[in-house]
């Protein structure tokens, strides 16, 4: 049983996560995909190695990584709100049209 | 043979994670890909990272199951049966690789002289201090972002 690849293996589906899908949600899901699969690399080495170390320091990386979710989550409801979706693309078709706005009203 | 079926558990939970369409199930997915990883944890002698994965991420599960609930709109056709089943079989062969085939070297297991405890308090203990800082801070900057939109809508 090999740890680095199942670590590179979950990376890889959080990779496709994010590259493939357009809700928001979605793509938070796989950045936690990304962040579990780098955290497990580390917890386990440092398990194997007998390193105590490497596991302290997971301990705190766990807690910023909460933190990232709960700022991007916070952002997302904003989003939510003030677009009224959460849809990547329809994200950024409405930014484009807004920039058009803008530089059609400057010309 | 439990330590295997976890690593197919784990990816494969993932996969429907990332595939299922509607946000709720995806996101027990999620969940029951954290908790597959805490076992792991476990099994591998890292029994405080395990308990610490598994209170960090039932508060991140908590969270993401309300925003799910609350942003996503349901999908008008669910993905079929047959589908679910071969991005889950497609999972299994992708977990196989890490079965059966090794990149790592053998570790060399010398004892460090300390604990878990000693390495949390002794080397990083100003770090979890801040970290609790960190996180209060965090929370107060939310509720500062989520009132401030309230008072504009208003």
């Amino acid at each position: 049983m090999d740890y680095m690849i199942l670590s590179v293996v979950l990376l890889a589906v959080g990779i496709y996560g994010l590259l493939t899908r357009r809700h928001l949600v979605k793509v938070l899901i796989s950045i936690e995909i990304i962040a579990v699969a780098a955290s497990m690399n580390f917890v386990l080495l440092a398990s194997s190695l007998n390193r105590p170390l490497g596991e302290a320091f997971l301990v705190i990386a766990f807690s910023t990584d909460a933190c990232v979710t709960a700022i991007v989550l916070a952002l997302l409801v904003i989003i939510a709100k003030k677009y009224g979706t959460c849809d990547i693309r329809k994200l950024a078709e409405i930014e484009r049209s807004a920039n058009e706005r803008q530089t059609s009203v400057e010309a | 043979m439990i330590v295997e079926l976890l690593a197919v558990g784990l990816v494969v939970s993932a996969c429907l994670a990332i595939y299922l369409d509607e946000a709720v199930y995806s996101i027990a997915s999620l969940a029951c890909m954290l908790i597959l990883m805490a076992v792991l944890y476990a099994i591998n002698d890292a029994v405080f990272v395990a308990v610490f994965q598994l209170a960090v991420s039932a508060g991140t599960l908590a969270v993401l199951f309300l925003a799910g609930e609350m942003l996503s709109e349901k999908p008008e056709k669910g993905k079929s049966l047959r589908k679910i089943f071969s991005i889950a079989l497609l999972a299994v062969v992708l977990s196989l690789p890490s079965i059966f085939l090794s990149v790592a070297v053998t570790p060399v297991n010398v004892s460090p002289g300390f604990s878990f405890a000693d390495a949390l308090w002794s080397f990083r203990a100003i770090d979890v201090i801040l970290q609790g800082l960190v996180i209060m801070t965090v929370a107060l900057g939310i509720a500062i972002v989520l009132y401030e939109q309230k008072a504009d809508e208003s």
